[in-house]
């Protein structure tokens, strides 16, 4: 009972971090069509100057984690202005193959200011307490509460303010949403700031089992990029909760099968799963026209 | 005086390719001589070998983007699986070296076709992700199967014996390599230009149309996909056997990311620029970036390097830098002409 | 005329000289029917045209024959090049082509970076055979196969006066010239049944004029039939032997161009819209 209590916790956990990571790249592919392999580098760029912040003026790491948030949301405009709103016209691969370009510069301009070491982040707050045997840390407790009230808020958000209603317009059809007098770049340039903010707490609440390096974010990535196949780029919320399914296989199959290969036997059992329900668990097929 | 044409025309005749190939390969040949004579550092066959490997690599790569407009984000792990194996059945189980080849050719192909089978019945970008987590699988069972990889070690393997007896040095090796990648030009250029590289275009340019005029796109896909994973894992073995070690973070997403930067640079569906690419990418940090005082100390130079010449390429010169020389030559002549 | 939609079984029914038979063709999108219960037949050697005021789902019936789009209820019969009559629901667009009906698309949709004759070459793509290894090596067998299909696609562009611009590309050439590369596509593969979406679509009026003409030669030099959408009513008339009008996926008549001109429904239908 207590041991799955903590696989329960520490789903919620590890799952809140994958959806956090998922759903600015789903944010992302319904606003500007294509798929943002840069979401976890940009994530890791920006734990370092969150990092690098913390160590350099002795803040507490819950303020660091904002200033982090603020830098990832001027990178994330940055990138939409300097880079992909050039590129409207370019097809969807390219488009792609530019975000795989993104990777190339943030893994290189990273070491180059921050140096090649890791770094280490501090949990937000330390302690644990005991239920039933079931040790929770306070910090875990922290995240998954955080994480559940970022995504509640920006559901909220998308689902009745303004905003929301003109995200989900541009995604349906950005050139009728356009025509409706929806600014869609400034609602792709917001996409890219808030996916970049979402995969920065990501990143912060991971750091401190992982550190900060290069290649923390490497697993979350590809992990969020499988919660979008497994629950359907169709819809904001499919991704988000196939991210909490995928938090609770990864953390079931390290307990009972191996810890070592629980990566590699999650991504397998998820391409099995599309096998079967090829647009996701909840997406579903679109008639394309000819 | 040359009238300028109306409409563009598709065949350009400009001698017989196969030929330009095969000339490029007789003056990379040249290179150990040189080396011999002292004109070329010792160490810079290893520089080209490696980018002629890696060239090989992106030939195939470059089909599956170009002609298929599909991405893979697992030519590392394809090209890493091709070394371990080919050290694996030449070092460890004394395999004549032309039957590890296939071997180690045709094992990356058959786990990249189970890939693309599931993968490929859906949108074209779910491949890249499927090939990423099969990548990442890859790279773990480098690490963590030791008993056979050595683990963080790494693997080891020696020059080719060819035919059981023959023992290639260094200088031979390199032969290999070149020749190696003037037969896959060659294929590549037939492949491209024969009804499947036709319906490869037409599928890229309109998959209604394709499916209309009876191409069954999983399959051309699934094919160009096979294609790119063979010529990775080819690129493997010979980079085993030339490099002679084998290590698993060589073959990470940033690798896979080089052979991309290799193809956007130097030109999509163009094999010579395929090759200009791979020089770009591999031969100007090592031959000319880290020479440079200050920028050249600094880690991730080449990465930044690569990166914004992707972006700025895709934005600015999608054919790619291959098509620059002839792209000047024209300004220049236009120019004279009105200067007339 | 109205068949009872249960009557599924229009293999036994379809007549000798029928080449396509659609019945009870149904499909909706989002509860919206494109086509509802839509029935018709051509026969060998006929010119159908399909007409119908914008929104009508004249391409989603084309559509619904190709297998683009997967009908929900009624099937699409037809006599296929070997002279045997089945059912083409359920079939992938891919296989369509192999029974002898090919067809073209509204907005033209040829592959830029390809020559003319390369275009043109695509369209008899199931014939060849030649296995990959023989292709990647150049083998006789893989040459001789090429150099015969060229061949044959420089016949069919002297044929539709496009010869000499064999080898350029289709990139920049005028839209008529398009639609003249897309039909010339559709003559590789020696079908029994072309479709062509909106041919007309974009011409001016001689070449309409050298199109009806095109079509007319087509159809008895290949010995083929043809069913084709417009919206140029004048077209249709002048070029098809009997036409189907429908309005909102539902049929309004079928018969000979004077029958549909008189007929009250499609006129109503029309309405407002003049004949264009």
């Amino acid at each position: 009972m207590s041991i799955l209590i903590q696989i329960l916790l520490n789903s919620l956990e590890t799952g809140g971090i994958y959806a956090l990571a998922a759903l600015g790249i789903i944010l992302i592919f319904r606003t500007s069509n294509t798929t943002n392999y840069a979401q976890g580098t940009i994530s890791m760029f920006n734990a370092f100057v969150a990092t690098f912040i913390l160590i350099n003026t002795g803040l507490p790491a819950w303020l660091v984690a904002i200033f982090g948030a603020i830098s990832a949301f001027v990178v994330g405009v940055l990138v939409d202005r300097i880079v992909i709103s050039k590129a409207i016209k370019v097809n969807p691969v390219a488009k792609q193959i530019i975000t795989l370009g993104l990777i190339m510069i943030f893994l290189g301009a990273a070491p180059m200011i921050f140096g090649t070491d890791p770094l280490q982040f501090p949990r937000f707050v330390y302690g644990s307490h005991k239920i039933a045997e079931a040790t929770i840390s306070y910090n875990a407790i922290v995240n998954i509460i955080v994480g559940i009230v970022i995504m509640l808020v920006l559901f909220y958000l998308l689902q009745k303010s303004k905003w929301g209603l003109s995200v989900r317009a541009t995604a349906s059809n950005d050139i009728v949403a356009r025509m409706m007098g929806i600014p869609t770049p400034l609602i792709t340039m917001g996409s890219w700031a808030i996916a970049a903010a979402l995969g920065t707490l990501s990143a912060l609440m991971l750091a401190p089992t992982t550190s900060v390096n290069l290649t923390m974010m490497d697993g979350v990535q590809l992990l969020a990029l499988l919660s979008c196949v497994l629950g359907g780029f169709q819809t904001f919320y499919g991704p988000v909760i196939a991210a909490y399914i995928i938090g609770m296989a990864s953390n079931l199959i390290s307990f009972y099968i191996s810890s070592i290969w629980s990566d590699s036997i999650l991504y397998l059992l998820i391409l099995a799963v599309i096998l079967f329900k090829p647009n996701g668990l909840f997406g579903k097929k679109i008639v394309k026209k000819v | 005086m040359e009238k300028r044409q109306k409409q563009p025309i598709a065949k350009m005749k400009k001698g017989n390719p196969i030929r330009n190939y095969i000339l490029f390969g007789i003056v990379l040949l040249l290179l150990p001589i040189l080396v011999e004579i002292g004109i070329v550092q010792y160490s810079h066959i290893t520089i080209f070998a490696s980018i002629l490997i890696y060239a090989i690599v992106s030939l195939g790569l470059n089909l599956l983007v170009g002609y298929s407009g599909l991405v893979s984000l697992g030519t590392a792990g394809f090209m890493g699986l091709g070394t371990y194996l080919a050290a694996y059945f030449t070092a460890d189980l004394k395999l004549p070296f032309e039957i590890s080849l296939i071997i180690s050719v045709a094992i990356p192909m058959i786990i990249g076709v189970i890939t693309g089978l599931i993968s490929l019945r859906i949108e074209g970008y779910y491949l890249a992700i499927a090939t990423l987590a099969i990548s990442e699988i890859l790279r773990k069972v480098f690490v963590e199967l030791d008993f056979v990889t050595n683990g963080f070690s790494g693997k080891s393997a020696n020059y080719p014996k060819l035919l059981g007896f023959f023992q290639l040095d260094r200088n031979l090796t390199y032969v290999l390599v070149v020749i190696f990648l003037v037969l896959i030009m060659i294929i590549t250029h037939n492949f491209v230009n024969s009804y499947t590289g036709r319906a490869l275009s037409t599928m890229r340019g309109s998959e209604a149309a394709a499916q209309a005029m009876g191409i069954n796109i999983y399959r051309y896909r699934l094919l160009a996909f096979a294609v790119a994973v063979g010529f990775a894992a080819l690129g493997g073995v010979l980079y085993m056997h030339f490099i002679k070690y084998t290590y698993p973070n060589t073959w990470t997403l940033a690798f896979s990311l080089n052979i991309l930067a290799v193809i956007i640079i130097g030109g999509v569906r163009s094999i010579p620029g395929t090759i200009v690419g791979s020089f770009i990418v591999f031969g100007v940090p090592d031959l000319i970036l880290k020479k440079l005082p200050v920028i050249g100390q600094i880690d991730g130079m080449a990465y930044i390097f690569n990166g914004v010449l992707i972006i700025v390429i895709i934005l600015f010169y999608p054919m790619g830098l291959v098509h620059l020389w002839s792209d000047v030559k024209r300004k220049l002549m236009t120019k004279k002409r009105k200067g007339e | 005329m109205a068949l009872n939609s249960n009557e599924i079984n229009g293999i036994d029914t379809m007549g000798k000289d029928t080449i396509l038979k659609i019945e009870d063709l149904s499909i909706a999108f989002g509860g919206l029917k494109a086509v509802d219960s839509l029935s018709f037949d051509i026969k060998e050697k006929e010119i159908f045209g399909l007409i119908g005021p914008n929104g009508a789902g004249k391409t989603t019936v084309f559509n619904c024959i190709t297998q683009f789009y997967k009908p929900d209820r009624g099937t699409v019969i037809f006599r296929n090049n070997k002279n045997e009559v089945e059912n083409l629901v359920g079939k992938k667009p891919h296989e369509i082509i192999k029974k002898g009906l090919v067809r073209t698309f509204q907005n033209v949709e040829l592959i830029k970076e390809l020559s003319v004759v390369d275009n043109v070459l695509v369209g008899c793509h199931i014939e060849f055979e030649a296995s990959i290894i023989s292709q990647i090596l150049k083998l006789p067998k893989a040459r001789k196969e090429e150099a015969k299909y060229r061949e044959k696609a420089e016949e069919v562009l002297k044929h539709m006066g496009l010869y000499n611009i064999k080898d350029h590309l289709v990139a920049g050439q005028p839209y008529g010239v398009l639609k003249r590369i897309e039909l010339a596509r559709t003559l590789m593969c020696e079908p029994k049944l072309i479709i062509l979406d909106e041919p007309a679509a974009g011409l001016n009026d001689t070449e309409t004029i050298a199109l009806i003409e095109m079509v007319r030669e087509i159809k008895d030099k290949f010995n083929c039939s043809i069913l084709l959408v417009e919206h140029d009513m004048r077209f249709v008339t002048d070029l098809c032997d009997r036409i189907c009008a429908i309005s909102f996926g539902k049929l309004l008549a079928i018969g000979t161009p004077q029958e549909i001109q008189a007929n009250e429904q499609v006129q109503a239908a029309y309405l407002g819209k003049g004949d264009e």
